[in-house]
This record gives C-alpha cells, structure tokens and sequence, in this order.
C-alpha cells in the first residue's frame, strides 16, 4: 500500500514495506538547513475528544508555509500550539514535540512568555487593544524591553513602517486603536506584533474579516516580510495560499494528507484527497 | 529604514510568574470574602439569639406575646405583619408587572418603550425611606381620606375592612411595598419575553393569532420558569424592606384580621425597638427575630436562584 | 367546524393591551407622585444655611444639615474604598479564573444571595461584630455595613463585564508574552470601563440611600465629628429621627434631606444609564 511520508520537504510515496524505520533517519540526517520548526507526531485534544492526528509538519525558515483545509480539518488548532495559546483553556493539550531552532517548546521548562515574543500571532478579527495606536505598538515593547522615552518612539515607528501603516497613521498616533478601518486594525496587529522581534509570524485567516483591497495590501506585506520572518498563513481561500505561500500543507479531519511545494500542489497534486480539495470537490 | 540594534532582553519572566501567582490567590480570596460574609452572618446572629432560642424554644415561633416589661417575647405577630404585607404586594404587583413587561415587549413602539421602560426602572432607584416619608405623609392621609372610608362603606362586611381608618397600617404598607418591588418583576419579565425566539413569536403570529394571545398562550408558558424566578425575587425584596414598612406600618404588636389595623414587620420592628432595647433578652429575641429572617429571606432566594437558572440553562440548549 | 368570532378575541385583545397600557400609566404616575410630592415639600429646605449649617435645638427656625451631608459623603466614600477593589477581584476570579472551579459557584451563588438580603440583617451582623464588642457606635461600622452591601453588586457586575468580552482580546494579550494579570489590569480592564464605572455608580446610589444599615451602627449625631470613629451624622438616619418626631422644622428639614437624596441618586442613575447605553450605540 503506499503511503506518503512527511519526512521530505516534498511528497515522496513510499511502499509501506520499507516504513518509516529506513526513510525518517535518512530525512532527519540530510536535516534540511531549512527548518525553523519541526513538529514531530503531535496529537492535540480538546477534553477526551482529538482533533489532531500525529501531525508531522517542517516549516521552512523565511518562507511562507501555508495551511489549507475544509473547515474543521485543525488548522487553526494546529498553529496555535506553535505559540501554546491553547493553554488559555484548562481542558486542552497537546502531545508529541514541536522543535524550535532545535529546542522542545512543549517542554515545561521553555518560558512561555519568551516563546510568544518569538512566536508572534495574528487573529482572523482585527483585536486592537482599547489604548491608542501608539500604545497598542509600545505594548508589547513595554513588556519585554526597558527602553528610553525616544527609543520607545523610534521602535514604534519602526514597527508601523514594517507593516506599511506609518504613513497613514503618523499624525494620529493617540487617537484610539479602534478608531481605524479594518484592514487599518489588522496591519496595526502585524506592527504591534513586529515591534518585539519575533522569529516567527502565525497568521491565522487574517484577511478573512477584510475588504478585498485591504487583503491585497495584507499580502503585500507578507511578500514584504518573508525575507526576515518566517510566516506560517492559514487560509481557507485556495487562492491566497497559491498567490502568497511557498510551501502548503493539506488538512483533513485532523492529519496533515499532503505538504510540499505551493507549486507542485496546487498544480499536481500527489494525494487524490489534495487533488479533490484544490478542484473544489469538497469542502 | 535601517534596522536599530535590538537591547538585551531583561529577564522579567520570573517576577512575572510569581505576579500571576500572587493574582490568582489575590482573587481567590476576594471571591472567598462573599459566600465566608454569608456564613459569617449566619453565625453571628444565631450566636446572639440562642439565649433567646433557649429560653423560649420553637413556641417563639407563634407566640404572639412581646413584652419588654415582662420579658416575654415571641415572632408571632411580627411574622405575621411580615407575611400579610408581602402578600398583598405580590396581588398587586405580580398582575401589574405582567401587564407593564406585555405593555412594553408587544404594544409600544420602541421609543416609547425604552423611555417608559426606563423610567419604571427609576422607581427601583428610588431609596425605601423615601417611599416611607411619601407614605406616611402623603400617601396614607390620602388612604384614609378617599380610599378607606369606600372601602368600609362597599366591603365592611368582610372584616377585612373593619375598624377605624387610619390611613396608615398594613393596607398602605402592602400597597406601598407593591410598589417597591413592581420594577424588579417587571424587569426580569421582560428579559423573559425578550428571550423568546424570534421564530416561535412569528409562527404564532402567523397562524393569526391576537397579540394577547400570543402572550398568553405562547410567550408565558414558554418563559414560566423564568417568570416563577421573578417573583421569587421580588417577594425576598419585599420580605425585607425596611424602612418603607417602619414608616406606616403603624408599629403595633397585636394580630388583627382587619387591613386597617396597624401591625408590625420583622424588620420594622428590629428598626423600631433596636436601639432602645437594653436587657440582654431583649435584645437577644431581637436578633431571633433576625435570624428567622435571615432564613426566610435565604429560602427564597435559593428557590429563585434556582428557578433562574434553569431558565438561563435551558435558553441556551435550547439555542 | 365552527369558527370562534374573530370580534370576541378583538374585544378581549382591546380590553387587555388596554389594561396594559393602564398598568403602565399607573406605575408612572406613582413615580411622578413621589417625585412632585418630594419636591414640593423639600425644596422649601434648601438653602444656603441647609448646606452650611448645623441643626438646631427643636423649635428654633434655622440650621441645616451639613454636618450629616459631610457624614454620608464621608461614609459612602469609604464603603466604596473597601468594596471595589475586593468586589472588583472577585468579579475577576469569577470571570477568568473560575470555570470549572466550585470557589466561583458557591461564591456567585452567595454573592446573589447577598444581594437579596435585607439591608438591616447586615446592619445587626455589623453591630455583633464592630459595635457590641467595642461598646460603641462608629463611622467605621456604618461603612463597612455599606461596604458589604455594595461588594456584591460590583464583584457580579464586574464578572458580567468581563465576560462580555471576547476571548481573542485575551488571547493577543497572552500571544504577545503579557502575564495574566498584565492582561487583565492593563487591557481588559480598560475595554470593560463603562460597563464597570456604571456598575460602580449605581452601587454607590443604592448605598447613598440606606438607612436600616447605620441604625445600629453609625447612629446619629448632631454635631461636627472629627473622625469616623464614633457616632457619625447621616442623612437618611436624620431624615427617620426628624420625620418621627413632632416638630414641624425638623420634619420640613427631613423633606429637604429626602430632595436630595432623590435627586442624587436619579442623577447617578441616570448618568450611569447614560453612560452606558451611549457606549451601546
């Protein structure tokens, strides 16, 4: 019976005879230079029922890896163990390991707050925090850094440019977070996520809530971004992850059915599953 | 734009855990303050009232003695006040705030509604004492002059209506109570009506029914629960309102079957005689008398709070 | 089948929304006969001296009542000096911390409880606890009479408020590395603001209007008292003594202080409605 195996950075369907013992040591010793995170067997449970399914998933550094799926497949449930947002509520938890630069994030030793300074996230609904726009940057400096009146400015505005939105915003950095447009709110999101130097950016469906010119500005600054973060989209719109990824992962009912190349999937997939998904078969 | 040079990262992680460590304790034990107030109540009074307990035992119950001078105390007539008065209110009240919560869900248009509605809602601001000054000054010399003599002319038959109008006495410390407690039924009963579906109000509608019957054969059945939680609430309101009742209760420890006569409360009487009360029996049957309260009302609001939340339960599975 | 006459159900239909709408004319009438009646009795009371002034022996025309205004201001102030914040933490254990926890239900269960209870058992507790064994009436005992009965109603409104906000707000809190309570203080403190400060005034218009409370704790006094620590001047304790009693003066002074207590309890009721519902729209 064949099989695919998550070991390669690309489908590789194997004879179910030759296993895992002989290609997973391969993949692992040819360690792709590539990897900023490994997640290795990760099942994820929401009380006694499951909802992820030995997830095996390798998100390259600085490039894009997008997630797509029918709704309900885990998307959104498997990113957010990537920063352990999860923990929020008592009766979730995740098993397996998830590797960061190498180191075990599930781990109880890793410090949770220095985790999500790295691990940045963005929502699908704009969240700005009730202070100013000014504010809503410097919250997340004022947290982990100690820095002088001036340097807190220069940094905000840092971050607004990296997100594209100083130009629009400079002349109203006290006015309310929430006084912005939509798609306003989301990029002052991305900037307050930017201001503290993440490694990574998880993007969770953040131009769903959007108007369609705001997206197009949204996946403007990812194009923009890539090269110095590493961004992991999860999308239920084919097209974005085809315009904006460089690598897809295909969820269904909670395993990862198919990772590779955005080209190769969305062109030829390998898994009829992926291939009914992508043709709009189902979901 | 150039890249600043990133500081050091201070390493705040540790002070940061123990400050959420010391949060969750911090308000833990605000939240245990409430239910510890509660039993803390509880003890303080039966502590106080058990030599009063012992020396007159369960008989303090019905005994319709109270005496200072002889030192003989009992509930009874205090009790009873306490009862008669909450009954009448809830006669008047329960219909009236059925009628107001219809008036406002189905009948006015929404302006109307949300200024009436608030204005209702004003009258559960206004403090107990000042109902007590309306009422004794006001509202009973107007009791007695237009309302009482009727009343003994049409219905003195019924001994009811017997005796001297005075004006004040249980009768206008039961309509004034009415009053009190009106705006509380009235707003719970029209977030039960509000609670309705949508759909369920449009089917019945649509088979053509009146708006009244649509009330009345859809909307109360479906939120009974919710409107039995409401009176429940309002009747724990007026099992202790105070200062209204001590006002025109007339202040008397007999028992009479006339609405004219003067009477007593519980809490009428705890504020009439509390502070003149020196020997240690007598302040002891005092606090007895709190502490039958302090049950009374506990009672009530068990049964409200659980009423209420069947209906809140049942909203939501029902969504 | 026969139908029943649609003009019977009209006619019943008529006479009930009709009686409706009488109910309704009726609860507004009390409230405008309370109102007018308090008005026309005590705005003859206020003036200058009623604000400046202290009461005068029965008999003697004249005085006012600034000592108890200063007394319940004085009083009201501390008991919302001790019940927010306690209030406050409860409402953010109940809210944040207390899903699955029995500590919240037995506390929101008894918080409910507490609401329902009559205002003079509180002031008898109070009196067993502060003034009996101490052997004297006290500011002190009066707050905090009128601090446990407000704790309830801030600690639900706050576990209300918080709940109405949505979980992302938590959650791009925590996303950045904030702490727990860093989240709660710094951002959902402040999104939950209005519905907070209204909950707060209207438990501080309550409170400003009790009297059963401070019979047996605060007491009355007719002179300036320096400190809290002994019998404290108070309007609504004032207003019972005056009004029973047979002096005309005094009771025309009870009505003053009734004005102004009604107006300043509608007043922070309805800025607190105000408030509110603007933030609503």
């Amino acid at each position: 019976m064949k099989t695919t195996t998550m070991a390669f950075p690309y489908p590789v369907a194997l004879d179910q005879s030759l296993a895992l013992e002989t290609a997973v040591p391969a993949a692992y010793a040819a360690a792709p230079v590539g990897a900023k995170i490994i997640a290795r067997q990760v099942n994820f449970f929401y009380g006694e029922h499951q909802a992820l399914f030995e997830n095996d998933l390798e998100i390259h550094r600085n490039k894009v890896t997008a997630i797509i799926g029918p709704s309900g497949c885990g998307k959104s449930t498997h990113i957010r163990i990537y920063n352990r947002i999860y923990e929020l509520y008592g009766e979730q938890r995740a098993t397996g390991e998830v590797l960061l630069d190498g180191e075990n994030i599930l781990d109880s030793a890793m410090d949770l707050m220095e985790l999500r300074r790295r691990v940045g996230m963005i929502f699908q609904k704009p969240t700005p925090f009730p202070m100013s726009v000014f504010e809503n940057v410097a919250f997340g400096l004022k947290l982990h850094y100690r820095l002088s009146k001036g340097e807190m400015a220069d940094r905000v505005e840092e971050a607004l440019s990296k997100a594209a939105l100083w130009d629009e915003v400079k002349d109203i950095l006290r006015q309310p977070g929430t006084a912005l447009s939509g798609g306003q709110q989301q990029r002052l999101c991305i900037a307050r996520a930017l201001a503290v130097e993440p490694e990574v950016l998880l993007m969770d469906e953040p131009t769903s809530a959007i108007d369609p010119i705001a997206t197009a500005k949204i996946e403007e600054l990812i194009n923009s971004l890539k090269s110095k973060y590493t961004i992991i989209i999860v999308t239920h719109n084919m097209q974005q992850a085809a315009r904006v990824s460089d690598f897809t992962a295909f969820f269904y009912q909670g395993r990862i059915v198919e990772f590779g190349d955005t080209q190769k999937i969305f062109t030829n997939p390998s898994n009829k599953k992926t291939e009914e998904y992508i043709t709009g078969r189902f979901g | 734009m150039a890249d600043l040079a990133l500081p050091e990262t201070p390493a705040k992680t540790q002070t940061w855990r123990q400050g959420d460590v010391i949060f969750r304790w911090l308000s833990r034990g605000c939240a245990f303050v409430v239910p510890a107030l509660i039993g803390g109540i509880f003890l303080a009074l039966l502590i106080y009232s058990l030599p009063a307990i012992k020396k007159f035992g369960v008989g303090f119950l019905v005994s319709p003695e109270w005496n200072p001078v002889t030192q003989e105390f009992g509930a009874a007539s205090s009790i009873f006040g306490t009862v008669v008065s909450t009954l009448i209110a809830m006669l008047l009240a329960v219909p009236l705030s059925l009628a107001i919560a219809f008036f406002l869900v189905e009948l006015a248009p929404p302006a109307v509604s949300r200024v009436v509605g608030t204005l209702i809602e004003l009258l559960a601001a206004i403090p107990s004492i000042i109902f007590g000054m309306w009422g004794l000054f006001v509202f009973a010399p107007f009791l007695q002059a237009h309302v009482q003599p009727w009343l003994a002319s049409t219905l003195g038959f019924l001994p009811l209506f017997q005796g001297p109008p005075m004006g004040i006495g249980i009768m206008s410390a039961g309509i004034i109570l009415a009053f009190m407690i009106l705006p509380f039924i009235c707003a719970i009963a029209r977030d039960v009506f509000l609670l309705v579906p949508r759909t369920i109000r449009e089917s019945a509608f649509g088979m053509g029914a009146t708006t009244w019957e649509v009330m009345y054969k859809v909307m109360i059945p479906y939120g009974l629960v919710g409107l039995i939680g409401a009176v429940f609430l309002g009747l724990g309101r007026a099992l202790g309102e105070t200062m209204a009742i001590t006002f025109v209760i007339g202040n008397s420890h007999r028992i009479s079957a006339s609405l004219f006569a003067a009477g007593n409360s519980i809490a009428s009487t705890l504020a009439n005689e509390f502070a003149e009360a020196t020997e240690p029996m007598y302040v002891s049957s005092l606090i007895a008398l709190g502490l039958v309260l302090f049950l009374i009302t506990y009672l009530v609001q068990i049964l409200a709070q659980v009423l209420l939340r069947r209906l809140y339960r049942s909203w939501s599975a029902g969504l | 089948m026969k139908l029943r006459p649609p003009i019977g159900r009209r006619i019943i239909n008529g006479i009930v929304s009709g009686l409706a709408a009488a109910s309704a004319m009726l609860g507004l009438l009390a409230l405008a006969w309370i109102f007018l009646g308090v008005l026309s009795r005590g705005v003859g009371a206020l003036n200058v001296d009623f604000f400046t002034r202290l009461p005068n022996p029965p008999g003697i025309p004249g005085g006012g009542l600034a000592n108890a205004i200063v007394g319940t201001l004085a009083m009201t102030g501390l008991a919302t000096l001790l019940a927010v914040p306690v209030g406050m933490m409860a409402g953010v254990f109940l809210s944040e911390f207390g899903q699955k926890s029995r500590l919240a239900d037995h506390s929101r269960f008894a918080a409910n409880v507490l609401m329902g209870m009559p205002s003079i058992i509180i002031g008898v507790f109070v009196y067993a606890i502060l003034v009996l064994p101490r052997g004297k009436f006290s500011g002190y005992a009066g707050a905090l009479s009128l601090g446990i009965i407000m704790l309830p109603v801030v600690a639900r409104t706050a576990e209300d408020m918080l709940r109405l906000l949505p979980n992302t707000l938590r959650e791009a809190g925590l996303a950045l590395g904030a702490p727990t309570w860093k989240v709660t203080l710094a951002i959902l403190f402040r999104a939950a603001k209005p519905g907070l400060l209204t909950g707060i005034l209207l438990a501080v218009a309550r409170v400003s209007g009790e009297t059963a409370p401070l019979l047996f704790t605060a007491l009355n006094s007719p002179y300036w008292e320096s400190s809290l620590a002994g019998p404290t001047p108070n309007l609504t304790v004032t207003i019972f003594n005056f009004a029973m009693s047979p002096y005309p003066d005094w009771q025309q002074m009870a009505w003053g202080a009734s004005l102004l207590i009604t107006c300043g309890v509608l007043a922070l009721n309805l800025t607190a409605r105000f408030f509110l519902g603007e933030k609503h729209s």
